[in-house]
């Protein structure tokens, strides 16, 4: 049905821009940064509290709030990835790391928005739930409202920027460079610690653009609203393949459309299922996933 | 006097209890990290270890014994199969890969009518209780000590400073990295039946993500390179929110937060600064002070 | 209300002391959930337990009787409920405890409170299995059996629906309780239910399912949910262009729904236990009492209110003792006591006994469909 479609691509253009902060930092670091989800979910309450409190238009905390989620990203990369930078067995030490953040990061959310669910004021975006469009939507069978454009739109363009930035920019290349051989992009004379920081900017800068869209698009703003996030957001780069940009992105879409297609076909007691059997199978069988390269058996 | 120790016994015997069985299943998880692998199925791997005892309690007239080493046998045959082809993948990948697992056993008996769903199996009686929670775990440590000090034991170490290494040096790794997956199920199975005996019932929302994170941080927490560290973690980090709770209350914060930021900051803390554990903290101490005196001491 | 070993201690010699000194003290301990799922309504469920207890206690009309109100918060989770649990048992010593919340907890901790013969008074738990875990265990809350069935008839009468499609929680004991009730009730009641669709409590996108469901064209939604949950399947269902009538479970008994639907809770009707529009002079006092107190009550203060008037009458026919027997055996008497619910009694099940209501959600709040 066309509104399933509908459905798909819009929840998928979310997870697109979570998955890609995930994937860019195990291209980078080979980490799995399980603190994307804490950063995606601190800085939804940042731009809600922006908008309550300081009264701002919601157009212009959005991206004071994403602008926010980078800086914390180069922080938790300075704190909890850079000291573990030499060991032996960063990745999964770096993991642990990450968990710990998260955990730290979920904690104070607690502690200063309290458990409840919140959610941005009503009528932020004037005619929220209008209907763009009711002639061509009545026609197609679907219905979709402002506010859901508005977020798609802006999701596209994040990922257009993404896209100029990771092919266009010398920084670009840079992070690319550092992905593929950290120790010979230092002799080529790369300033590989500055690339980190700044791969974890982007990659953070994603989890909160993702975050506060989310809470706009579902009206829900809580501390635990990274966890089911989180774990959608494996399958999908497992799905794409680590480190794969455009992959996480295709993968993304096809995971959600695949759950929106379970729903309708089987009903959603298993539309999770659906997410971690595709997790599985693709480990098991293909593990670089559709577009990765990286090694993903023992040496 | 006695009375008084009488009812802290009772007040906090489910602490106690609970400290137990959080330090066998940190010891589930140290199973698998002894060889160098993080493997995060054990939630589902406990959940499995539960119904298999809560549905043998209510379905059977079975005494506690055959049915807890039911509990132990199931996930560890379960874990057969699922570890021979997960084992192959690499660190960050076989830590998803168990994840998904885990998460997709919590969902499949959340869906399952025959347990009752999300309800789960409830009214079960209490057979187990502190003693026989710190029984199994004194086997268990045993039995894990045992290995260590064996020929296996260096085999695993060896495996768990460079497997490739180990490898071409005759180390049979798949075998060893599986026994452990399977002793780390079994562990796990192990305190799930045990559980299920404590607290009248057996519910899938107890087997999530955060109750596997749980297990991890208690196990790094404590130190995952000796067997009595992961029982240290437990011990600290499950007496923490009780210990808390007066603090929490002085300083306007509720307990719930207060423990997760305290977990948190410690697991930081440890992986930053003491990534063998609490338990590495006297031998590294111990170094410290060897260091200081030798360099104090002109050579001889 | 932190408790240490010393003041423990000293009103473990003050109750032993007892009747014989003048003022005895009774301690009800209550398990709410101030975190995790159940959060949205311990809070309340704490302010309507005190009012009664203030009340009670200023009012004297326990002679010699003091009562003392101990809270602690089970973190909606069970592990937590049984520490809470034994805490009050063993350590604080209480006369009878009050809650869990949640039906989920209540299946963990009741029965440790059942072994240990202390008398458990359930104010929000309604789904089935409570009061059978033991002749301890006591509930003044409605249980969905009871409420959905009225409520689903009432709707019908107004907007004599024939057709249905139904949406629950299934990874919740209490939404899936409910579901079995209003499925039950709509097969009684001769009403085809065209398609039924599943979530979970961390769901946030129902979408999909909501889809399915619209695209079966019922002539009603029924839905059974908690309150978070229950607020955004009302925002997407009307989001996707559902305008026919939702009618909700227990779980949308709750302010916090009403807040978070915001416009699209407009016109949900809802089953309650608690029917606010009451000229009863008792519930006309309680709503101005929470009120004064900066609450606004909602159907779970409001039972948990009725919780403490329960527990003082008992204490009341028991000859005015506040054991734990004692509180057992008053239970047992309590009968057409004037509450905010009505008149109360208990069934011979120890379940509520008291007519259910059906509301309406108009102008952003709950008013009662006469």
């Amino acid at each position: 049905m066309a509104q399933q479609v509908v459905n798909g691509v819009f929840i998928g253009s979310i997870y697109a821009l979570f998955a890609l902060g995930y994937t860019l930092v195990f291209g980078v670091l080979d980490i799995l940064n399980l603190a994307h989800q804490a950063v995606f979910m601190l800085c939804a309450f940042v731009a809600l509290t922006l908008v309550e409190s300081l009264h701002l238009h919601p157009l212009l905390s959005f991206p004071i709030a994403v602008a926010a989620g980078g800086a914390i990203g180069i922080a938790l990369e300075r704190v909890a990835f850079r000291p573990l930078r030499g060991r032996a067995n960063s990745n999964i030490a770096g993991l642990i790391s990450s968990i710990a953040v998260a955990t730290i990061v979920e904690a104070v959310a607690l502690a200063a928005w309290g458990p409840d669910q919140q959610r941005f004021p009503f009528g932020m975006i004037p005619e929220a739930h209008a209907r763009a469009l009711p002639g061509l939507q009545r026609a197609l069978g679907i219905s979709v409202t402002v506010v859901q454009i508005i977020i798609f739109a802006i999701a596209l363009l994040v990922l257009a920027a993404l896209t100029v930035l990771v092919r266009r920019t010398r920084l670009g290349r840079q992070i690319r460079a550092v992905a593929e051989n950290p120790t010979a992009a230092r002799i080529l004379g790369v300033n590989v610690d500055r690339v980190i920081a700044a791969a974890f900017f982007v990659s953070s800068a994603l989890g909160a653009a993702a975050g506060v869209l989310y809470g706009v698009a579902y009206n829900y703003v809580a501390p635990d609203m990274g966890r089911a996030v989180e774990l959608k957001g494996l399958a999908i780069i497992i799905l794409g393949g680590m480190g794969s940009m455009p992959g996480a992105v295709i993968a993304a879409y096809v995971l959600a459309l695949c759950e929106v297609w379970t729903v309708a076909a089987f009903g959603s007691s298993y539309r999770d299922v659906v997410s971690f059997a595709v997790l599985f199978l693709i480990l098991l069988l293909r593990p670089r996933g559709l577009l990765g390269a990286a090694a993903t058996r023992e040496a | 006097m006695v009375g008084w120790l009488q009812e802290a016994w009772l007040t906090y015997q489910s602490v106690v209890a609970f400290i137990g069985l959080n330090a066998i299943l940190a010891l589930s998880v140290y199973a698998t990290l002894a060889c160098g692998q993080l493997s995060l199925a054990n939630a589902g791997f406990m959940a499995i270890g539960a119904y298999t005892g809560g549905l043998l309690t209510q379905k059977t007239g079975l005494p506690l014994a055959p049915i807890l080493a039911a509990c132990t046998a199931v996930p560890a045959l379960v874990a057969v199969p699922l570890g021979l082809p997960v084992l192959r993948l690499r660190g960050v990948f076989l830590a998803i890969a168990t994840i998904g697992f885990g998460e997709m056993v919590r969902l499949w008996f959340v869906n399952w009518d025959y347990t009752n769903g999300a309800l789960g199996l409830v009214g079960l009686p209490q057979r187990a209780g502190p003693l026989l929670v710190y029984a199994c775990l004194g086997a268990a440590m045993f039995a894990l000590w045992r290995l260590r000090g064996s020929r296996a034991g260096y085999a695993l170490e060896s495996i768990r400073q460079d497997e490739s290494a180990a490898r071409t040096m005759g180390v049979n790794t798949t075998a060893y990295k599986l026994g452990m997956f399977v002793t780390g199920a079994a562990l796990a199975g192990l305190a799930g039946g045990l559980e299920a005996h404590l607290t009248f019932m057996v519910s899938p929302s107890g087997y999530s993500f955060s109750r596997v994170v749980d297990m991890l941080v208690y196990a790094v927490v404590g130190g995952a390179t000796g067997v009595v560290g992961p029982v240290v973690g437990a011990a600290f980090l499950t007496a923490l929110p009780e210990v808390l709770r007066a603090a929490g209350s002085a300083l306007g914060v509720a307990p719930g937060p207060l423990r997760l930021f305290v977990n948190g900051l410690v697991l930081l803390v440890v992986i930053l600064f003491l990534p063998n554990g609490i338990a590495s903290l006297p031998s590294r101490l111990r170094a410290r002070s060897r260091e200081r005196r030798s360099r104090a001491a002109p050579a001889a | 209300m932190r408790r240490t070993l010393a003041p423990a201690l000293a009103s473990l010699a003050l109750l032993s002391a007892g009747s014989a000194h003048g003022v005895e003290t009774v301690k009800i301990g209550a398990a709410l959930s101030m975190t995790g799922a159940g959060a949205p309504y311990g809070p309340n469920q704490r302010a309507g337990l005190q009012l009664a207890v203030d009340e009670i206690n200023k009012g004297g009309s326990l002679k010699g009787i003091q009562l003392e109100l101990v809270v602690e918060d089970d973190g909606s989770t069970k592990e937590q409920a049984i520490n809470v649990y034994q805490r009050f048992i063993n350590r604080d010593k209480v006369s009878v405890i009050v809650g869990p919340t949640l039906s989920t907890m209540a299946t963990a901790a009741d029965p440790i409170a059942q072994g240990s013969k202390v008398p458990v008074l359930a104010v929000s738990n309604t789904a089935a299995g409570i009061t059978e875990i033991g002749d301890h265990i006591w509930r003044d809350s409605l249980t969905e059996k009871q409420v959905i069935p009225g409520a689903l008839r009432r709707a019908q009468a107004k907007l004599g629906f024939k057709t249905a499609a139904v949406f629950y929680g299934n990874d919740d004991v209490f939404t899936k309780a409910g579901y079995d009730v209003m499925k039950a009730s709509l097969e009684t009641m001769g009403v085809r239910i065209l398609g039924t669709q599943t979530f979970a409590k961390p769901d946030r996108d129902f979408t999909p399912q909501l889809t399915e469901l619209k695209g079966l064209k019922p002539d009603v939604l029924v839905v059974s949910a908690l309150a978070d949950n229950a607020s955004a399947i009302v925002s997407q269902a009307r989001q996707l262009g559902y305008t026919g009538p939702i009618v909700g479970g227990n779980g949308f008994n709750s302010p916090a729904f009403v807040k978070n639907a915001g416009p699209a809770a407009e016109g949900v009707l809802v089953g309650t236990a608690w029917n606010r529009a009451s000229t009863d002079p008792v519930n006309v006092k309680f709503i101005e009492a929470m009120k004064a107190r900066g609450v606004n009550p909602d159907q779970f203060a409001a039972q948990a209110y009725t919780g403490g008037l329960v527990i003082a009458e008992a204490i009341r026919q028991a000859g005015m003792k506040g054991g734990r027997e004692d509180i057992l055996a008053g239970l047992a008497k309590v009968k057409s006591l004037d509450t905010p619910l009505g008149k109360f009694s208990f069934t011979p099940g120890r379940d509520a006994d008291h007519e259910p209501a059906l509301q309406v959600v108009k102008d952003g709040a709950f008013a009662i469909v006469q």
